[in-house]
């Protein structure tokens, strides 16, 4: 195709070609086998693959409703999806997104709900602002614990979220619950209109802002010194050290921008869709950030396809169930398989023969060394 | 290899994209001529084969899913029927709620000769309005929704659809929409019968009740309905009654706590236990199903069904009748008589099963003259909200 139209240019577009052969292969292929096994379930299951998945598409993307449904569910995935990629960068394995997420969560529906008075245009960015920092102090914690105690991210992280959980339904339950007299259940007040989140047509607000801080992301990551540190310490943390890297204070600060990220993540599903906290209602969305990082192949701009894809598959499972009658589980099989195949990438590549490995490789187990 | 790979994944894009480039997959192959090309010659083709049979299959599903998607637009016609059911986050065929909902959409779209009648199990807390709109927008008549939790979302629909019904089971109304119907039942008649049945069983003098938290009103309705009509069986008679402590979060499933407490009051000898409280008073009725010669009761559905550790204890249960409540209402609405605001469906005790024969005709009869009494006001359960 592009080879064909520029043959003066042939080299570099067989490379350029190559290039992006390699960053979109492995995930590429995943989703289609995941969709190919789905389909035998589908049809298994006496559903017709080619309807059911048909469905799926329109409620994806079949009307501006549907793609501003998959908009809103692709737009938390997108932050707690960098929120994963950039501490990966950095050799840390974030478990903790979905905890960073909900403290980000109830404190944004906090500052939103508690203040009056604020025009929007302060009191929305300000609950955003807050929200993602209440993130990245609680992301900062295993940050901090790694590297003066050797405790690992990963077990502190896992931890970290039950301790989130419980924190946010003690306070969505007790000194922030909603007072009304009609509610009987645990959640915050409604937030002021002033902090909520506008819909421009059919692109929500918060959809943007996921883009911008993809863009953000890759730039800190590929553009300043801090990511310079950040990627050296990932890539090996002994010859940071020995290059005069501070290490502790990088690892830290790598981990606080991640939780900054899924914090952020939780403010906007917070400001943008839910207009409270309710416990519940923000239930896995920091766990599909792992997801959608590895599907993204930890890159900032790879997280966006990924989350969109995830997001469609969520925006479209009712429409799915409405007219091939399937059950609503089908699509988080296909989910698990896209990651089962993304994660075992090794099966990808004998099936695609691409065993050369001069990349830069997703690693599931780096940093268990320490 | 770097080479096979590329091209494997072009010719897989260009079948997949275009089935008519097969004349380019070829050349390119002749270019490559060696082992790996047969390979990717042979990939090549087979991927076509197969997208060209996608490709009628889809046609032919595309035909299919067009009629029927004709045949679904007759629900906005006038004089054609469809009930559609939205569940809160939960299953089909929980034995419980959404399931007995279900069962009365079914039937009242047999009753009524309805064109179609689907449902939709939620995913994701977030989606009621969404998935609500599936059925409103394919011009649906009648609509349940189940469950407090969809409460907000199904009034926001009926104000927005004002030409469809919605049902909401175990929705309290405090305003009154045209269009909506809560299916909210007196909680506190069933407990009544409940207490009554226990009274008349008990021998010991004591009666135990466990239930979830006092903070969801049904639930002390039950209790103070069971209370009331043990007293009335039995004025002197001895009732410990226990909520679970905790918050909304744990109370409905908490089946080790509902077991302990059970058994604490087993240990005061209590011999009837009212399980009142989801996972947690289920907890309940399996521990006394594992002491000998006691009763239990269950409650909302015939947990007859649905506990059968219970079996040994369960003699019956405080059910909530939502099956016929749904159809009573879909019925209503057919017949342009829909009420609106507060619809209270029929409560009853379920079946007694393997203990029919342990339960005296004197106390059948007088349960049967309780629950006449509580239906024409004769007999007030005490029970006084508010």
């Amino acid at each position: 195709m592009t080879t064909a139209s520029a043959p003066g240019n042939r080299g570099n577009g067989a490379r350029w070609l190559r290039q992006i052969w390699r960053g979109i292969s492995v995930p590429l292929v995943a989703v289609l086998l995941a969709g190919l096994i789905g389909a035998v379930l589908l049809q298994i299951s006496g559903a017709n693959p080619l309807q059911a998945y048909g469905a799926l598409f329109k409620g994806a993307f079949g009307s501006p409703e549907a793609i501003q449904r998959t908009l809103e569910k692709a737009t938390p995935l997108i932050f707690s999806g960098l929120a994963v990629a950039f501490a990966f960068k950095a050799g840390l394995f974030n478990i903790g997104a979905q905890g960073q997420l909900l403290i980000g969560a109830i404190v944004a529906a906090f500052v939103g709900f508690s203040i009056e008075g604020l025009p929007a245009i302060i009191h929305a960015p300000l609950a955003l602002l807050i929200g993602g920092l209440a993130g990245a102090l609680y992301g900062a914690i295993p940050g901090a614990l790694k590297t003066y105690t050797g405790a690992h991210e990963v077990i502190v992280t896992i931890m970290l979220n039950y301790i989130a959980i419980n924190i946010t339904d003690y306070l969505a339950d007790g000194p922030w619950k909603d007072p009304s007299p009609t509610n009987i259940v645990a959640r915050t007040p409604r937030i002021m209109p002033s902090a909520e989140l506008p819909i421009f047509g059919n692109i929500p607000l918060g959809f943007i802002f996921a883009l911008v801080a993809a863009v953000v992301v890759w730039w800190v990551l590929y553009r300043t010194t801090l990511g310079y540190e950040i990627r050296t310490v990932g890539l090996n943390s002994s010859a940071a050290q020995y290059a005069g890297i501070r290490v502790a204070r990088t690892i830290i600060l790598a981990m606080a921008i991640s939780g900054f990220l899924a914090g952020l993540g939780g403010a906007v599903e917070t400001q943008g869709i839910v207009f409270r906290y309710q416990p519940g209602f923000n239930a896995g969305l920091g766990f599909d950030g792992i997801t959608t990082a590895l599907l993204g192949k930890t890159s900032p701009f790879g997280v966006i396809p990924a989350a969109l894809l995830l997001g469609a598959m969520r925006a479209g499972a009712s429409q799915m169930q409405f007219d091939a009658g399937v059950a609503k589980e089908i699509t988080d099989v296909i989910t698990a398989f896209i990651l089962f195949f993304v994660a075992a990438d090794v099966i990808v590549k004998w099936l695609i023969r691409q065993r050369e490995s001069d990349d830069e490789q997703v690693v599931l187990s780096k940093g268990w060394g320490g | 290899m770097k080479r096979i790979a590329l091209l494997v994944a072009a010719l897989l894009l260009l079948a997949m994209f275009a089935v008519a480039c097969g004349g380019t997959t070829e050349q390119t192959v002749e270019e490559a001529a060696n082992e790996a090309a047969e390979t990717v010659e042979e990939t090549a083709n087979e991927a076509a084969e197969t997208v060209e049979e996608a490709a009628n299959e889809a046609a032919e599903t595309v035909e299919e899913a067009a009629n029927e998607a004709a045949g679904e637009a007759n629900c906005a016609d006038e004089g054609v029927v469809c009930v559609g059911l939205v569940t809160d986050v939960g299953e089909i065929d929980d034995k419980s709620f959404n399931q007995s909902a279900w069962e009365g959409a079914q039937q009242a779209a047999e009753a009524l000769g309805a064109a179609e009648v689907n449902y939709i199990e939620t995913k994701d807390a977030k989606d009621y309005g969404a998935n609500i709109d599936l059925f409103a927008t394919q011009g649906y008549d009648i609509i349940v929704t189940v469950g407090f939790a969809m409460g907000e979302a199904t009034a926001a629909a009926a104000g927005t659809y004002p030409d469809i019904d919605f049902i909401g089971v175990d929705q309290f109304q405090s305003e009154t929409l045209p269009n909506l119907t809560g299916l909210v039942f007196n909680e506190d008649k069933a407990g009544y019968l409940a207490g009554v049945l226990a009274a008349s069983m008990n021998e010991s003098g004591t009666i135990a009740s466990v239930l979830g938290t006092d903070l969801v009103p049904p639930v002390v309705a039950f209790n103070e309905g069971y209370k009331n009509g043990a007293l009335s069986v039995n004025p002197d008679i001895t009732i410990i009654d226990t909520y679970h402590p905790g918050g909304l979060d744990v109370a409905f499933t908490d089946p080790e706590w509902g077991a302990s407490t059970a058994q604490q009051a087993i240990d005061q000898g209590a011999d009837v236990i009212f399980g009142a409280g989801g996972k947690t008073g289920n907890g309940a009725l399996i521990q006394t199903a594992g002491n000998e010669g006691l009763w239990c009761i269950g409650v909302d559905t015939d947990q007859w069904e649905t506990v059968p550790e219970a079996h040994p204890c369960l003699i019956s249960s405080a059910m909530k009748l939502i099956t016929p409540g749904v159809v009573d209402l879909a019925t209503m609405s057919n017949n342009g008589e829909f009420p609106g605001g507060n619809f209270y469906g029929a409560v009853g005790l379920a079946p007694f099963h393997d203990h029919e024969d342990a339960v005296p005709q004197d106390v059948k009869d007088l349960l049967t003259a309780t629950e006449a009494g509580l239906q024409d006001g004769s007999i007030s359960t005490g029970y006084n909200p508010g």
